[in-house]
């Protein structure tokens, strides 16, 4: 036990005093969540900068300016700011990226609707931004229809009320969150490695063999540490998701900490696995650089798995970080199952085993 | 009290189809200092390994302590400190707290603060060990090897990569654990190393004992003589010079001729008048006492550094 309690607070000493160990295990996935929270949710507010040209229509313009600015985007705040101006203007402003559309009124629509004959408005956008594909578009649709169905004095006999199959709506910050928790226990895991390959390169390992202390002390001693770090570092991020993008974690503590218990033992008996086939510390940090790297992109840390192409699906399937990320979005946001959970249990433990069982048949400690 | 402490019989581990060690035997009783020398490869270090513990041999016995290696291993342990030849320890932790790791794996132990002397870091005991210099690690992966109080010390080339200020020092070290009655099994390759603190020397090559007595008596058996050094232009060929009158031995290292004689006048006379006819340079030529060193190169026909 004094042997358990010394490995254990030699381990923690090389953490603390490693600066690059601290930050990769502390500082990186925060910075990820920061990053990626702010890129993709704009705290869920979107708008966009519409220039509106007037050909000659004066009353079309109007209804177009006033349907747009009757759009509201969540949070008190207009989706569209409308600025008005001749074409060749608005087209350049386009261009340079100060505008996201130009809507072009044609000079005969105000005569084509005192007629009651059909008429186009023209929309000029960047169909390379994702946002305006799925959202300024669509909206715009919405805009235009609602518009005519007041020309029109008709009201719509279908419509449409939105309900979500979970308690509440699920924003990307939501699937992020547990994809980085996901993300950053993988790396913890993994570069777990490096400190066996380390001490067994500088003949630590051996000249601890000619002490008393026994080889399955030294092992439960790093991997008591590892837990711990883990346990923090799962403490920070959901601490960091809840106060900066109000990430609620609606799933029960003691099933979430055995979630993350299990993750780390998959990928920590993944790095011991590469410790048994790696012997030096320059050859490790690129092995465990091309494990790491595909599995973050292809494991649905970022994005949903099932907006992979079909050829990688089978890829998808094997990596243990697929299902983790699965069972983390599960019990932290309630996120819709790829897999059921039990499923995603089943495929951690062999991972821990089948890497368990390679590494004791091949892991040398000289 | 001239009991047996390190007891080895037919100790052979092979590599592939290299024999490291090849059929060894020593025995080293309580309060020795008995010395393995021999080059690099000559098998000092795996042997050393095996009896700690460390390998395990493909034939052969060793009993360390009274106990039997493979099976009591973890008793014998507690009592053998052992200094690797690499200085090996955590590079994040200070020299106090690597000592008091060290100090926590055994049941008894020495104070930490006489560690810390033996080690003369007194003035670093707070520095981090990856701050150390190469010495200052050394001394400190030697002093470990006392934490424990240990009844054998084994200690693998521990002065290689000292100045010599610190290589006496250590030497010191060394000799005040012997005078408390204490067993010791040092390897090294610095004859002077093996001639200063050793009982008795065994010499290594190629995984073989070819030798084993006390320095002096192995001075006194391989070679009588004293040895005429110097470096010669035109050589002759060993035969030529081995007839020589009074020469015994001629050898020829490098740029370098070393013949062995019980008759100097004659030799050194007889030497020049063949470089005279030869119309042979010598340079740097004295003449000297005979060392483990010759032993060595007389024995295995080459010098022990290369």
């Amino acid at each position: 036990m004094r042997a358990f309690a010394a490995v254990f607070s030699v381990h923690f000493r090389q953490f603390v005093r490693d600066r690059a160990a601290l930050f990769f295990t502390f500082i990186f996935p925060i910075m990820f969540i920061l990053l990626f929270g702010w890129a993709f949710s704009g705290r869920g507010i979107q708008t966009f900068d519409v220039g509106l040209s007037d050909l000659g229509s004066p009353q079309s313009a109007g209804f177009v300016a006033q349907g747009l600015g009757m759009v509201s985007a969540g949070g008190g705040k207009q989706m569209f700011e409308v600025e008005m101006g001749p074409q060749e203007e608005m087209l350049r402003s386009l261009r340079d990226g100060d505008l996201d559309a130009v809507i072009v009124v044609p000079a005969d629509m105000d005569l084509a609707l005192s007629q009651r004959l059909p008429s186009q408005l023209e929309v000029y956008y960047d169909p390379s931004l994702a946002s305006n594909q799925q959202t300024l578009i669509p909206v715009l649709y919405q805009v235009v229809d609602g518009i005519d169905r007041v020309l029109q004095n008709s009201t719509p006999l279908i419509g449409l009320e939105q309900n979500s199959l979970e308690s509440h709506q699920l924003r990307h910050i939501d699937y992020l969150v547990p994809g980085i928790l996901g993300m950053s226990l993988m790396f913890t895991g993994l570069f777990g490695a490096l400190p066996v390959i380390q001490q067994r390169q500088a003949h630590i390992i051996k000249r601890l063999g000619t002490t008393p202390l026994r080889r399955s002390t030294l092992v439960l001693g790093d991997l008591t540490f590892r837990m711990i770090l883990v346990l923090l570092t799962a403490a920070l991020i959901v601490l960091v998701g809840r106060l900066v993008f109000d990430v609620q974690m609606v799933g029960n503590w003691f099933t979430f900490c055995g979630m993350v218990v299990l993750g780390t033992l998959a990928f920590t008996s993944l790095g011991y696995l590469v410790a048994a086939f790696v012997k030096t510390e320059e050859a490790a940090a690129p092995v465990i650089n091309v494990i790491t790297m595909p599995m973050m992109i292809l494991s649905g840390t970022f994005f949903e798995v099932t907006s992979m192409p079909s050829f990688i699906q089978p890829v998808v399937k094997i990596l243990p970080l697929t299902y983790l990320n699965d069972a983390l979005r599960q019990i932290m946001v309630a996120g819709t199952p790829l897999h059921p959970m039990t499923i995603d249990i089943a495929v951690m433990g062999a991972w821990v085993v089948v890497c368990l069982a390679v590494t004791i048949r091949f892991f040398r400690w000289d | 009290m001239n009991q047996t402490v390190v007891e080895v019989k037919d100790l052979v581990k092979t590599y592939g189809s290299i024999r490291a060690v090849d059929g060894i035997s020593i025995s080293v009783a309580r309060a020795e200092v008995f010395g393995m020398l021999g080059p690099n490869g000559a098998g000092k270090t795996t042997t050393v390994e095996i009896i700690e513990g460390l390998r395990t041999a493909d034939s052969g016995t060793v009993t360390l302590l009274g106990m039997d290696v493979s099976r009591d291993i973890r008793a014998i342990k507690e009592r053998i400190g052992v200094q690797s030849q690499h200085p090996a320890l955590f590079p994040n932790l200070t020299v106090e707290e690597s000592i008091n790791f060290f100090r926590t794996l055994y049941k008894t132990c020495l104070p930490a603060a006489d560690i810390i002397t033996l080690a003369r870091l007194e003035e670093s005991r707070k520095v981090l060990y990856r701050n150390l210099s190469g010495g200052q690690q050394q001394r400190l992966s030697v002093a470990l090897a006392f934490v424990n109080d240990p009844e054998v010390l084994f200690l693998d080339e521990p002065t290689t990569g000292l100045d010599p200020q610190a290589r006496r020092a250590m030497w010191e070290v060394v000799e005040n654990f012997h005078r408390t009655g204490k067993t010791v099994l040092l390897t090294t390759h610095y004859m002077e190393e093996a001639q200063r603190l050793c009982d008795r020397v065994a010499i290594m090559d190629h995984g073989k004992v070819i030798a084993l007595d006390s320095p002096r008596r192995m001075i006194e058996e391989h070679i009588k003589e004293s040895a005429i050094q110097f470096k010669m232009t035109n050589y002759p060929g060993d035969e030529v010079l081995a007839g020589l009158t009074g020469v015994t031995k001629a050898i020829r290292e490098g740029d370098e001729v070393i013949l062995y004689t019980s008759d100097i006048p004659a030799a050194i006379s007889a030497l020049l008048s063949l470089a005279a006819e030869r119309s042979a340079a010598l340079s740097e030529l004295f003449v000297r006492q005979a060392t483990l060193e010759d032993v060595f190169l007389k024995l295995t026909g080459k010098r022990i550094r290369d």
